[in-house]
């Protein structure tokens, strides 16, 4: 037996098997087969291979088709973790800012306090010169004018929370002049001592 | 004109993929009904054993998640036979994982899919079996593509991801391969 060496006739044998030929292509192939014994061999092989399909389990069709979700719920199930996620992370943000906002006001309230009473206790003279540590509903500072006020006498926490020389009566001011001539030498006109009182608080 | 009882049953796949997104379940059925048992003979051919009917549901669970990317420049079966192809080889390699093997070799593959053990009964169907297990798997793959399901060489090379001229060889190829074994039987 001649082997064919038509291969335009042997690769559409397959269509041939499974009916997927037009009919002038068909016509021609099987004019082809009826000259060819090695096509027709070919063939003969292809319907055994054909014929002897692998067995396969039969499928149950509605179980299948219960697995699956219709189809309004696939496609917003796939936009929905989009939107969500979006939204998880301006939420996350949010939060990211209200915290780190909130802390920084927590930490400045908790530090003011802390440098007033440090203010006070440190009872320098440069305290004047630091209005910004003495806020007007400071009771502390009120209190304390009205005090220097009655008693006549000057008061340390006085000194301390005056924003202003004009604030001072008369009787503050000596005592005021009274303390500088104490000092070897004035302060700085920086809050030396108060970011040295912070320092130690915070540790 | 409303269409005639055979032309509903002639509908098409894209026509049946349109009732279904509109929310008609019963399309999907017919869908899963047209093309089911061609998946599963195809997971059988290419050396599928167990899990066949998990394979063919993960097969359209899978394609029905995602048909809004079928364009219908291919047939749906041929999608379908992409789509169960990767689970197939994403099962294999699972497999080999979990047997830790040694990187796997043409002659391994060749064994690997060669499990059709059981699954042919009649004599002539073992010399089937026989003959395509001396393929190599990408040929088994084109060979029972080609005649077992049909498809065209360019069907052929989009499902196993590789040109029309690939699959003319390797079809040419196991045919000839497969003449040879049933000659000598």
């Amino acid at each position: 037996m001649n082997k064919c060496i038509d291969n335009e006739i042997q690769e559409v044998l397959p269509d041939l098997l499974h009916e997927s030929l037009d009919g002038a292509t068909r016509q021609r192939v099987e004019a082809h087969l009826a000259t060819c014994e090695s096509c027709r061999e070919e063939l003969d092989v292809l319907r055994t291979v054909r014929g002897a399909a692998v067995f396969a389990p039969v499928i149950d069709a509605d179980r299948i088709v219960r697995q699956i979700p219709p189809y309004r719920i696939i496609v917003p199930g796939v936009e929905q973790p989009k939107r969500t996620r979006m939204v998880s992370w301006l939420v996350a943000a949010g939060f990211a800012v209200a915290v780190i906002g909130g802390g920084a006001l927590v930490v400045t309230n908790q530090s003011r306090p802390s440098r007033s009473v440090a203010s006070s206790a440190s009872t320098t003279p440069s305290q004047p010169s630091q209005p910004e540590t003495v806020t007007p509903a400071d009771p502390i500072g009120t209190n304390a004018g009205t005090v220097a006020d009655n008693s006549g006498q000057p008061h340390a926490l006085a000194l301390a929370s005056a924003a202003d020389l004009s604030d001072l009566s008369d009787g503050n001011l000596v005592q005021l002049m009274n303390d500088m001539n104490n000092f070897d030498a004035l302060p700085g006109s920086e809050v030396e001592p108060v970011i040295a009182v912070d320092s130690s608080d915070s540790i | 004109m409303t269409p005639g009882p055979e032309r509903r049953l002639e509908e098409t796949d894209m026509e049946l993929i349109k009732r279904w997104k509109s929310g008609d379940s019963r399309a999907a059925t017919r869908l899963v009904g047209r093309h089911s048992q061609a998946l599963a003979r195809f997971a059988a051919s290419a050396g599928e054993r167990e899990g066949i009917e998990e394979l063919v549901q993960d097969t359209f669970v899978r394609a029905f998640a995602s048909l809004d990317s079928f364009r219908g420049e291919s047939s749906l079966r041929t999608w379908l036979f992409t789509i169960q192809r990767r689970l197939m080889l994403d099962r294999r390699r699972a497999e080999r994982r979990s047997r830790e093997t040694v990187p796997v070799q043409e002659s391994d593959q060749i064994s690997e899919y060669g499990a059709l053990d059981g699954l042919i009964a009649e004599e002539a169907q073992e010399r089937v079996r026989k003959s395509l297990e001396a393929l190599s798997p990408t040929q088994r793959e084109v060979f029972t593509l080609r005649v077992q399901q049909g498809l065209s060489y360019k069907e052929i090379a989009e499902v196993v991801g590789s040109t029309e001229g690939a699959a003319r060889v390797h079809y040419h190829n196991a045919i000839q391969t497969v003449k040879e074994y049933l000659k000598d039987e």
